[in-house]
């Protein structure tokens, strides 16, 4: 059987293939598993956390305890947003669907010409193909 | 501690136990929410919340017995975390915190030991490493965080994000996809030197 290659190695690191027979045979591979081991572990054990700080994080959660967790929706920002947009939008369609104001004058002059008509205003249409 | 913290639990925890479990399991938290956020300040905050929803949760009366409580503090981390990352989504305009603030915090181990250039190089490797985790989608880089930096199995991976073993392997074939150049100079790169 082949050896295992950089992809078979790498797999295997994360649990994405198994050990098969050559492995378990072959000196060579089983040697590599282990240094990648070691060179997994030389890297995540790297980083120290200051004491200091560590120290601080924890005075920080005990003046905390007790007190509810500030807890917003993740997506607060983007829902504020939107919500903001429909205000903004029912707004502007609002203004320009409504219909344009009429001045009081020409209310009383609508009214009165109601008033001295015999027919009601709505026949006025019907009036119009008669006209030719 | 943690065997204490799991005999106590379903009374309420003490202060006292609370605190030796936190002094345990702190470091540990505060590097995972910090591998997962890639912002110190962020993974402070982070870790805080972490441990608040745990007092929070061993103090209320219906608190069952734990079998892992690292394991299910572990999953209260995750989640603080993929809740901020959902968070950071929308603050497009945040800052990243520079690499000198970084450091007053994290300290990289010292070279003093024979093997010191190689450990230097493994730091740094780490470091773009921990970088390149940004081109992972949130499942990805919370399945590939759990599994090389805690090295936890795919099975405990599988209960920690609440999902089944084969969605884990796929969030994990992707990321190792996605970090390729990272991942070989970091286990190959003596084979590329020879």
């Amino acid at each position: 059987m082949k050896h295992w290659t950089e992809k078979d190695f790498t797999e295997w690191m994360y649990g994405l293939k198994e050990e098969d027979p050559h492995v378990a045979g072959c000196a060579e591979c089983r040697g590599e598993l282990e240094r990648l081991k070691l060179e997994r572990g030389r890297t995540i054990a790297l980083p120290e956390v200051s004491h200091d700080f560590l120290a601080s994080q924890r005075r920080s959660i005990y003046q905390r305890l007790g007190k509810p967790i500030s807890n917003w929706h993740p997506m607060r920002w983007g829902i504020s947003v939107a919500a903001l947009v429909v205000v903004i939008l029912s707004v502007t369609l609002n203004t320009w669907k409504s219909t344009p104001a009429i001045s009081d004058e020409q209310l009383f002059s609508d009214l009165a010409t109601m008033e001295q008509s015999n027919e009601p205003k709505a026949i006025a249409p019907i009036h119009k193909f008669f006209e030719e | 501690m943690a065997d204490r913290l799991e005999a106590s639990l379903g009374a309420e925890t003490s202060t006292r136990e609370f605190s030796s479990w936190m002094l345990s399991e702190q470091r540990r938290v505060f590097l995972l929410c910090r591998r997962m956020l890639q912002d110190v300040s962020e993974a402070d905050s982070a870790t805080q919340d972490t441990f608040l929803k745990a007092w929070q949760a061993l103090n209320r009366s219906e608190s069952k017995e734990l079998d892992d409580p690292g394991k299910w503090l572990t999953r209260i981390a995750v989640n603080t975390c993929l809740d901020k990352l959902r968070s950071q989504r929308w603050q497009f305009w945040r800052k990243r915190p520079s690499p000198e603030d970084e450091s007053m915090i994290l300290e990289f181990a010292r070279a003093t030991n024979p093997n010191a250039e190689d450990q230097v190089f493994a730091g740094q490797i780490g470091r773009r490493l921990e970088q390149a985790l940004e081109k992972l989608s949130l499942r990805q880089r919370a399945a590939f965080t759990l599994r090389h930096y805690e090295d936890r199995s795919l099975a405990e991976i599988a209960e920690i994000l609440g999902l089944d073993i084969g969605t884990v392997k796929v969030h994990l074939f992707r990321a190792t996809e996605k970090l390729r150049e990272e991942l070989h100079d970091l286990y190959f790169r003596e084979q590329g030197r020879k």
